[in-house]
């Protein structure tokens, strides 16, 4: 069961593409000086999108798929605070229309995960309370304005919390973030129509809107598999602008609803095989996406 | 170890408190200057719609002696030093210059309604030839009616507000009083803006009125100042739009699909076919037809030549050089592009040049006529390649290079109309000759700002290397004509 849990915290895998690795951390603690190294790919499609909230699909865009190569760490400070680190190669191209594909680095997360509060319920229950601090930032300067790009490129600082309560095979997490973006300088000035806000002098630097996030996740772990069922809600906190022609992408306040579930199967001593599956319920000013990944998990 | 998680803690709690409401933009800051000349000549000035600044007569402002225009000013010094911080905000706001603002304003607006057209909204667009012929009634309209006003300002000589022993709020030109520049702005800019976005006239309104008002509420203008301008701007904004209404552009969405016929009998080998899903009509196919503001018999003399033929060994050598642009643009070509690409949702190429003027005025700290002048050549110059350019595209109907090589990847929408020349191009060179002639100690930014743009549609993938280069040329040929013109306005 150690051996099965120290491999986890591989679900920041989940999220390489649309979510940029924010969120999806989980409550299950490395221990001290150990960790765990994921190296998964992922593909990710959608052929319709929100426009605010209202679905479309654009034939002159086609499928939207992205490819990702992702890679995960996780090492234990402390037998209560482990140090996260997840970067991502990606590409993403479009099956219809001119719209160019983008390929290379997207961004680097890093995080500070520390249970804060450890309470014991008879022999084999618990219940964590924790705390994790982010930061992420891109890894080169990509395109982050189009119908087609690799992220937002901002640089984002991620604070949230969790509640995470195991019995001897059953789990549930809770956890609430707040995700706080900064700001992107675009490749060109802003033409942005606000009556209140009239001077078109800008620049091309813009905030992009934060969000807030809350994931509820339920599954069960045991000597020979670990399996999850997660629901998460990102709710844009500060107003931006929905997507319409010309707007810059990184000005939408973005939001979904996404579910999933992830497989973990140990293999050998500290190696595993991992797959995730996701989609989206409904979303604001993002893509419909589904999201298939597998991968390697190593125990150090 | 400890002391490090509870800063972690610590930071994690202040994070999630630390969430307040963003502007989308941080909006700049313009700076307040008192223009560098009077130009006390300009009611002699060549004007562009009207015969001369004469041709509106302005009624003799009452005495300064007066009791009426005593109180006027006695009142103008209560308001000076009683207005709350709404009033000042509107001070500053349009004491950054009033012809500068509402072109700013004018640019907004066609952003919003520059939009693009959409699987399901087809044909809903406020693009280039829509945008150039605007900025261009805008500009003249205001140019005109300062005309008429310095006119009257030098007639009567009713002195500045500064020779009156009042200090303003904002740093303003010593100028005469009568009428205020600022009300024949603000009347004639609404008029004309309203006239392209009738759904906007309530709102232009309350602009127009702040407009005014901030005059009175900064200690620049009494209240005759302000009527006399609000009323010698009607005539003129009649008069402008009386042109619009006869441009011929009514016909420019070509009602009666004359273009397909065109299109038929067009002397080139393989036509242009919309590369839109679904394949949608050309826009403006008439657009080249709209009356020109400079001669246009002239204009057509430095029409560029007929493109190779696609078969062509030039045709087939520009088409590769797209072709490997697209398979290995770089991060800055891609930058430049995205630049200059001015598509959907963005005030589009002319307004573009708008705003590059824009700084070049604050930076000459140029007064309100002279600033209207600039930007009535700059837009004349920029309607005219627009159409000159339209007539091409529609006589050719040379096809995208994607028509060609249908992977090419473009950075930009690909537009939705015939490819030669390259109208981005030719806005390039002529609005940076204007601005030359204008700002001439800019030389080095202008030079390449219109590097940048002129490539940007070769880089984009939407144009081949010989239609930017006609572009160039002909943008060039038509803002000289322009130059030669602007060289005996008597604003020199």
């Amino acid at each position: 069961m150690k051996k099965l849990i120290a491999g986890m915290g591989l679900l920041m895998l989940g999220m390489t593409t649309q979510s940029r690795g924010q969120g999806m951390m989980d409550g299950f603690m490395r221990g001290q000086r150990k960790a765990s190294l994921a190296i998964t790919a992922s593909q990710e499609t959608f052929d319709s999108y929100y426009v605010n909230t209202t679905e479309t699909r654009d034939p002159n865009l086609g499928t939207v798929t992205t490819q990702a190569l992702n890679a995960y760490g996780v090492y234990g400070l402390d037998y209560d605070l482990d140090f996260i680190v997840s970067a991502s190669y990606a590409r993403t191209e479009a099956s219809a229309g001119y719209v160019p594909k983008q390929e290379g680095f997207q961004d680097i997360y890093g995080a500070l995960r520390w249970e804060a509060f450890d309470f014991k319920f008879g022999e084999k229950a618990r219940l964590a309370w924790l705390f994790a601090l982010g930061y992420q930032m891109p890894l080169q300067n990509y395109v982050s304005d189009g119908l087609v790009t690799l992220g937002r490129g901002s640089r984002n600082i991620d604070g949230r919390t969790m509640l995470h309560f195991k019995g001897s095979w059953f789990f549930i997490t809770a956890q609430y973030g707040y995700i706080r973006r900064g700001q992107v300088t675009l490749d060109r000035v802003i033409n942005y129509y606000d009556p209140a806000q009239v001077n078109p002098n800008a620049g091309s630097t813009i905030n992009v809107p934060d969000v807030t996030e809350g994931i509820l996740r339920a599954g069960i772990t045991t000597k020979h598999l670990y399996l999850d069922g997660w629901v998460q809600r990102q709710i844009p906190y500060s107003t931006g602008t929905d997507i319409a022609p010309g707007v810059p992408f990184p000005t939408n306040a973005v939001g979904f609803t996404r579910a999933g579930t992830t497989l973990y199967l140990p293999l050998v001593k500290k190696f595993g095989l991992t797959g995730t599956y996701s989609t989206t319920l409904d979303g604001r000013n993002t893509g419909k996406s589904t999201r298939l990944s597998g991968g390697l998990i190593i125990g150090i | 170890m400890k002391n490090y998680k509870q800063i972690v803690f610590v930071c994690a709690l202040a994070l999630s408190l630390a969430g307040c409401k963003e502007p989308a933009i941080n909006e700049g800051i313009l700076p307040l200057y008192e223009p560098a000349t009077v130009d006390a000549g300009g009611g002699n000035w060549q004007t562009i719609v009207l015969t001369s600044g004469a041709e509106v007569s302005v009624p003799a402002p009452l005495a300064v002696t007066s009791t009426s225009y005593q109180n006027e000013l006695a009142e103008l010094k209560n308001t000076l030093y009683s207005i709350d911080p709404a009033k000042s905000t509107s001070v500053n706001y349009w004491g950054t210059g009033g012809v500068v603002r509402w072109n700013q304003i004018a640019r907004l607006l066609v952003s919003k309604y520059n939009l693009a057209p959409t699987y399901n909204s087809p044909t809903s667009q406020f693009s280039d030839p829509q945008a150039a012929r605007l900025f261009a009634l805008l500009s003249v309209a205001q140019y005109d009616a300062l005309v008429v006003a310095w006119r009257a300002k030098y007639q009567y000589n009713r002195p500045s507000i500064l020779r009156q022993d009042v200090t303003p709020r904002i740093p303003i030109a010593d100028v005469p009083s009568y009428p205020s520049e600022d009300a024949a702005i603000a009347e004639v800019s609404c008029r004309v803006l309203a006239y392209f976005f009738p759904s906007e006239a309530t709102w232009l309104q309350s602009q127009a009125a702040d407009h005014k008002q901030s005059r009175i509420w900064a200690g620049a203008n009494v209240a005759s100042d302000v009527k006399a301008g609000e009323e010698l701007a009607v005539p003129v904004a009649t008069k402008v739009l009386t042109r619009a209404q006869s441009d011929r552009f009514s016909q420019a969405t070509d009602p009666g699909n004359t273009w397909q016929a065109k299109r038929t009998a067009a002397p080139y080998d393989q036509k242009w076919t919309s590369l839109a899903l679904p394949a949608e009509a050309p826009l403006l196919p008439l657009a080249g037809n709209i009356t020109t503001w400079y001669n246009a018999t002239t204009i057509a003399q430095s029409v560029p030549a007929a493109p190779a033929l696609t078969t062509s060994a030039p045709f087939q050598q520009a088409l590769a050089e797209v072709r490997t642009l697209s398979d290995s643009r770089t991060r800055d070509q891609y930058r430049i592009a995205t630049a200059w690409a001015d598509g959907a949702g963005t005030y589009t190429a002319v307004g573009h040049w708008n705003r590059l003027a824009e700084e070049q005025i604050s930076y000459a700290r140029q007064n309100e006529l002279r600033a209207a002048r600039s930007y009535a050549l700059l837009n004349r110059t920029l309607q005219d390649v627009t159409t000159a350019c339209w007539g091409q595209k529609y006589q050719y109907f040379v096809p995208r290079p994607s028509q060609g090589d249908a992977n090419i990847k473009t950075v930009s929408p690909i537009p939705n109309y015939p490819s030669y020349p390259s109208v981005r191009s030719a806005y390039a060179s002529a609005a940076t000759s204007i601005l030359l002639y204008l700002f001439p100690s800019e030389s080095i930014a202008l030079n390449r700002q219109a590097g940048e743009a002129t490539l940007a549609p070769l880089y984009a993938g939407t144009q081949y290397r010989f239609s930017v280069e006609a572009g160039t040329k002909w943008g060039n040929g038509i803002s000289s004509l322009a130059i030669a013109q602007a060289k005996s306005d008597g604003a020199n």
